[in-house]
């Protein structure tokens, strides 16, 4: 009896310490930002405006997640006052996290709405975007992506959603292309089973099958640590190439379990799921990541006019280097405060209108957005100056760091 | 009755101080006041959105609170009244809202009428929780709970591969909104508009509406032979047997029951979510609703739709509760959900409002109602001199 | 298929059911005492590993290090990765669950869900949320030649450790002190106390063991695999959880062999030809035959006294066996049946139901003997290979035997 009370006052005890702990945190926290807003508010002709940013920092991609919410911090630091008819605008984030979880991901959109925000930068994936854009289209409130790569992120074509990353429809077929130019007879796809995965290698499929190459379809989950199933059918296979369409833990993982069974000289291709520096460590170092081909959605980053400044000020920041699509987040941020001044107002409906013909010059290039889908292209993509769907970026890993290989 | 227990009992404890006297009068008001009150209190609270106190994201909250609560009001069944543990209990969710999605939405251009819809869904759960429980139900306790939960699995799993029919890990969307009639018809075009359920407080009644029925259905059917028949199962299946139950008859008719109203749950679901993917039906999900039904209390049919919505709200209410600081607070959001839930399992095992049975075993002693015990002895003593006399 | 491929699926889905198994261990111990599904134990899993990754990388070891070093060094991160789990674990216990003992099984369920969500909230706030990898080492990536198939060395450490810890673990629950008061707690808590066994510290000492031995399988995963996420706990722990239910719950053999079955049906599943798994279907089918018609039948002459034996007897009894689903159709239609009867008739139904149904599947089989699982349903098959084995065997493979529980 006695031990049970000292469990639970224990137990007690310690639940309140963390909270208080967490709650110490978040207040400082709050102090910092609200001593600001304050100073500026006492001025007079300063007007806020809150944005919104629809991210994942819990869940399955809480890398993602914070990339991204980096990315837009960055930008406003950079945009987040600016000045219109006379009136200083200031910018307030709304960060919510909708746990890359459709249910949760709708409350989000709605807590957004009911914040009043006049745009929104997300959500990180394409099932939170499904359940989000309903909401956000409903309310007329304009939001851009900048990591939905899903081709079928917008099938109701909301006119509400834009992207300023690439569709995976482009990066798949060009995937197919690439292995065909390698001269590649025998190709295995292989996806995670997850909506990105399955999409890039649906494409790449039927371009390859289309060319006349032999193929072989190979899935994992999304988490799994094993393959050595899938490794045992692809060596039986055969094959020149494999195109491995998920994200890099599990690429990696792949790869290294292919060196060990002898596959190393076997293709190993990728989309920008797996360009990320963080493959090379996980395949088990240079000499099994020698040699990787990955393409990629948008400019190749030496390419990106503002990507050197970018990623200076993100390593300034963050004390790391760039996470996966924080350029594109950054990005997004800029085009909507740039099709706010565009509109010359805050009325989403007239920034929305603004978007559809805006021309923006951004770190990844200057673009604007599709107003009706076309081919690969959906309505609300990123349309980049210069850069069409044939021309797709493509990476090698040499010594450890992706370099261009077009 | 009531009163006279409340004076009676008054009497013995003079010194029981002001909490104590008014859990007491609490305890003896008739539950139909409870009822009342909790049904007031979920009407009202959109009203607190049209007037502006509350925001518009509290009624989606509540929608899915409430579809949660459908869910727990189901599960309750198995667990709660029947004790057979079932961790896949998502799956039927997935029926529900699946049939749904299929027959009313563009996939197929298909378009039912909402009544029609919403029956099938229910009956393919139904039909679903038939065919898993006829080799199932065998198995006991934690065995159970692993097929369940293959079950569960299995039926996620193949909603991913089985690209043609639901588009794979990408969902279906533009789901229609629910409306009475299928095609519209040019006589009613201006009353039809009214029956057309798309907006976040129409889903709240129209969801309410449903969790009322359905408990009080289900108040009635936990006091009915079937119910108690159920309990008895629960309690001690061989006993039970020897009574005269048919075990595997009632143990299905549990499981289908439940499954029906996962099913039902799910269309709602679809329907106000507007899109499905698989993702909705993981198997924490399924770990969620059964934390649910522990959490209010198991077999207690007001218990388990406070822990369902109390589950729902509380990742909104700590987003709140950070205030102007939330942004920076989302990253602890979770963390402390995990918190409380340690922390409410350890203050309150038996559930926030538990069944009569479930407290009696998890209060070693309970003063309250030894009194009870004590006093209706001394009623009996009274009654027996009064023969005497 | 060539005998290369079979080979090397073999071994490779020996070493995931091994890799299941080292978890499977740890759970089945907590699992076995107390009966209730320790949700946590995936995570401390992932605790231990990171810890081990981390103590790995601050020693700055890499593939040039001296060998002794890195022994030493591997000695270290065992030692941490030992320690931290076990203090964690008796933390949990202390006070997660122990306030709840003597409480329904499925409330500490509850709190073990919570304090699983707690600590991968920790992990992903003090290690970051991208997975942790640690550089290739000699050790790591050696391979010896089996049968002209490569084999890692580090695959067999792992196959030796757990058959190891399972030795050691039946030694320590069936022939020390300390596992006779485990036996004993396990099977009548009130009882054990009443004999003067502290119950408190033989559970918080299974613990201390389960904790441990996560963090063994948490070190020999991060060194197997080279990398580990923050969510790879949840994954394992299912695995884990099915392993130890699928042998046998409380069984330390069972979780082992378990594991194993599990691990051969994800690789074997999707990886080898449609004809060649059809003999694991004849082999069942023929197993339960020799059950049903002679297994049975035996034990059921073995309790009928020795001189009411005759031939004659035997043989109608044996009959009865031989034409069970006659007699059970026959029992069903019959007006009136008794309670018993009609259940026994049910059941002779059922069976012959499974015979014919496994018959055809082999037909099927045998006929599309060349065609092969898509691989996307791995994780379905291992379910539903689950679901089979425990219709048939309704308390595991292995069967929890009352005297052996943990």
């Amino acid at each position: 009896m006695v031990q049970k009370r000292t469990g639970r006052v224990l137990a007690l005890a310690l639940a309140a310490l963390l909270a208080l702990s967490m709650f110490g945190l978040s207040g400082c926290a709050a102090d910092d930002g609200g001593d600001g807003g304050e100073g500026n508010g006492a001025t007079g002709e300063v007007e806020t405006i809150k944005i919104g940013v629809q991210t994942a920092l819990t869940g399955p991609l809480p890398d993602y997640g914070l990339a991204a919410k980096n990315g837009v911090e960055l930008a406003l630091e950079d945009f987040g006052t600016f000045e219109m008819n006379g009136t200083t605008y200031e910018v307030e984030l709304v960060v919510l996290d909708d746990k890359a979880e459709p249910t949760e991901a709708a409350v989000v959109a709605q807590t957004m709405v009911d914040e009043g925000v006049v745009g929104v930068i997300g959500s990180l994936t394409t099932g939170a975007t499904l359940s989000a854009i309903p909401i956000y289209y409903e309310n007329r409130i304009p939001q851009i992506s900048g990591s939905v790569t899903g081709p079928k992120a917008n099938e109701t074509g909301a006119d509400t959603f834009f992207r300023t990353c690439w569709n995976d429809a482009i990066q798949g077929e060009a995937l197919g292309v690439w292995a065909m130019e390698l001269g590649a007879k025998k190709v295995v796809l292989m996806d995670d089973n997850g909506a990105y995965a399955v999409g890039l290698a649906d494409v790449a499929e039927d371009t390859l099958k289309a060319g006349g190459v032999e193929t072989l379809r190979q899935n994992c989950q999304s988490g799994d640590k094993d393959f050595s199933a899938q490794v045992a059918n692809i060596k039986e296979f055969g094959p020149d190439a494999i195109i491995f369409t998920g994200y890099h833990p599990e690429a990696g993982l792949m790869r290294k379990q292919m060196v060990e069974a002898g596959l190393g000289d076997v293709i190993f291709m990728g989309g920008d799921g797996i360009r990320s520096e963080e493959l090379v460590a996980q395949t088990g170092g240079n000499a099994n990541a020698e040699g990787i081909y990955a393409t990629f959605g948008g400019f190749p980053e030496e390419q990106q006019p503002g990507y050197a400044a970018f990623a200076a000020k993100y390593k300034e920041k963050y004390g790391e280097e760039v996470g996966p699509y924080a350029q594109n987040n950054y990005d997004a941020f800029g085009a909507l405060i740039a099709a706010i001044k565009a509109a010359g107002s805050t009325d989403t409906e007239e920034i929305i209108a603004a978007l559809q013909t805006l021309s923006y010059e951004g770190v990844t290039g200057t673009f604007g957005f599709a107003t009706e889908s076309d081919g690969a292209v959906a309505k609300g993509d990123i349309v980049v100056e210069g850069l069409t769907p044939s021309n797709v970026p493509r990476y090698v890993l040499k010594d450890g760091a992706w370099v261009s290989a077009q | 009755m009531a009163t006279r227990m409340e004076t009676s009992s008054g009497r013995g404890t003079a010194t029981a101080h002001r909490g104590a006297a008014v859990r007491r009068i609490a305890s003896a008001m008739p539950a139909w006041v409870w009822w009342l009150a909790g049904i007031a209190i979920a009407a009202g609270f959109p009203l607190l959105n049209v007037i502006g106190v509350v925001e518009t994201a509290w009624l989606r909250v509540g929608v899915v609170s409430l579809i949660f609560a459908l869910l727990a009001l189901g599960l309750n069944i198995v667990m709660g009244e029947t004790g057979l543990l079932n961790l896949g209990y998502i799956a039927f969710f997935a029926f529900g809202a699946y049939t749904t999605a299929l027959l009313s939405s563009p996939k197929f251009e298909i378009h039912w009428p909402f009544l029609a819809v919403i029956v099938a869904s229910t009956l393919v759960a139904m039909v679903a929780g038939f065919l898993i429980s006829l080799p199932t139900l065998r198995l006991r306790g934690d065995y159970l709970a692993i097929v369940t939960l293959a079950f569960g699995e299995i039926v996620r799993l193949t909603i991913i591969n089985l690209v043609p029919l639901t588009n794979g890990p990408n969902g279906i969307t533009g789901i229609y909104p629910p409306r009475l009639f299928a095609d519209a018809k040019p006589a009613l075009e201006g009353i039809e508009a009214w029956f057309i359920i798309d907006k976040p407080l129409e889903y709240y009644y129209l969801v309410l509406v449903c969790v009322v029925v359905l408990a009080v259905l289900l108040t009635n059917l936990k006091n009915s032979r079937i119910g108690r028949a159920w309990n008895a199962l629960r309690e001690d299946e061989l006993a039970a047997i020897s009574s005269g139950i048919t075990a595997v008859r009632a143990k299905m008719l549990s499981v289908v029951l439940s499954a029906g109203i996962a099913g039902f749950a799910g269309s709602l679901f679809a329907y106000y979510s507007n899109v499905i993917s698989p993702e909705s039906f993981l198997f924490m999900q399924s770990v969620i609703v059964v934390c649910m039904v522990v959490l209010g209390g198991m077999g207690s049919i007001p218990g388990v739709m406070l822990g369902a919505i109390a589950l729902q709200a509380l990742p909104q209410l700590i987003r709140e509760a950070a205030g102007a600081a939330r942004s920076d607070f989302e990253v602890y959001r979770m963390l402390i959900y995990g918190v409380l839930i340690v922390v409410m399992v350890i203050v309150r095992p038996e559930g926030l409002l538990p069944d009569k049975i479930f407290r009696r075993e998890a209060h070693e002693v309970d003063p309250r109602e030894l009194e009870m015990t004590r006093q209706s002895l001394f009623d009996l003593e009274e009654g027996e001199k009064d023969l005497e006399v | 298929m060539s005998f290369d491929h079979i080979m090397s699926v073999t071994i490779g889905g020996l070493t995931v059911g091994m890799i299941y198994a080292l978890i499977a261990l740890g759970y089945t111990m907590v699992y076995g005492v107390l009966k209730f599904i320790n949700f946590a134990h995936g995570e401390v899993f992932t605790v231990g590993g990171y810890v081990a990754a981390f103590s790995l990388l601050a020693m700055g070891i890499d593939a040039s290090t001296p060998w002794l070093k890195v022994a030493g060094a591997i000695a270290l991160a065992l030692v941490a990765a030992v320690t931290v789990p076990m203090v964690l674990g008796f933390l949990i216990e202390r006070i997660a669950y122990r306030p709840l003992r003597g409480r329904s099984r499925i409330i500490p369920l509850l709190s073990a869900i919570g304090v699983s969500i707690v600590l991968q909230q920790l992990i992903i706030i003090i290690f970051g949320p991208k997975p942790v990898t640690i550089p290739t080492l000699a050790l790591s990536s050696a391979s010896v030649s089996f049968l002209g198939v490569n084999v890692r060395v580090l695959a067999l450490v792992i196959i030796a450790v757990s058959a190891a810890l399972m030795i050691g673990l039946t030694y320590l629950v069936k022939s020390t002190r300390i596992g006779k008061a485990m036996r004993a707690t396990s099977q009548d808590m009130e009882a054990a106390e009443m004999m003067g066994i502290d119950t408190n510290r033989t559970i918080a000492f299974t613990f201390l063991v389960g904790s441990a031995l996560a963090g063994i399988g948490g070190l020999l995963v991060v060194m197997y695999y080279g990398s580990l996420k923050y969510d790879a706990g949840f994954l394992y722990g299912l695995k884990a959880f099915t392993a130890a239910v699928l042998g046998g719950i409380g069984n330390i053999p069972g979780a082992v062999v378990g594991a194993i079955v599990l691990g051969m049906t994800e690789t074997y599943g999707v990886s080898v030809d449609l004809g060649f798994l059809a003999w694991f279907v004849v082999a069942g089918l023929v197993l339960g035959l020799y059950v049903q018609m002679v297994r049975v039948p035996n034990r059921r002459l073995a309790h009928i006294a020795a001189d009411r034996r005759t031939p004659e007897y035997e043989r109608s009894i044996m009959n009865v066996y031989r034409l069970t689903p006659y007699h059970g159709i026959k029992t069903l239609l019959a007006e009136r049946t008794d309670a018993l009867l009609s259940v026994s008739a049910v059941d002779a139904v059922r069976l012959m139901a499974g015979n014919i149904f496994l018959a055809v599947l082999a037909a099927v089989m045998f006929i599309n003997s060349s065609a092969r699982i898509d691989t996307r349903w791995q994780p379905v098959i291992a379910f539903v290979v689950l679901m089979v084995i425990l219709m048939f065997r309704p308390s595991g493979i292995l069967g929890e035997a009352v005297t052996e529980k943990v």
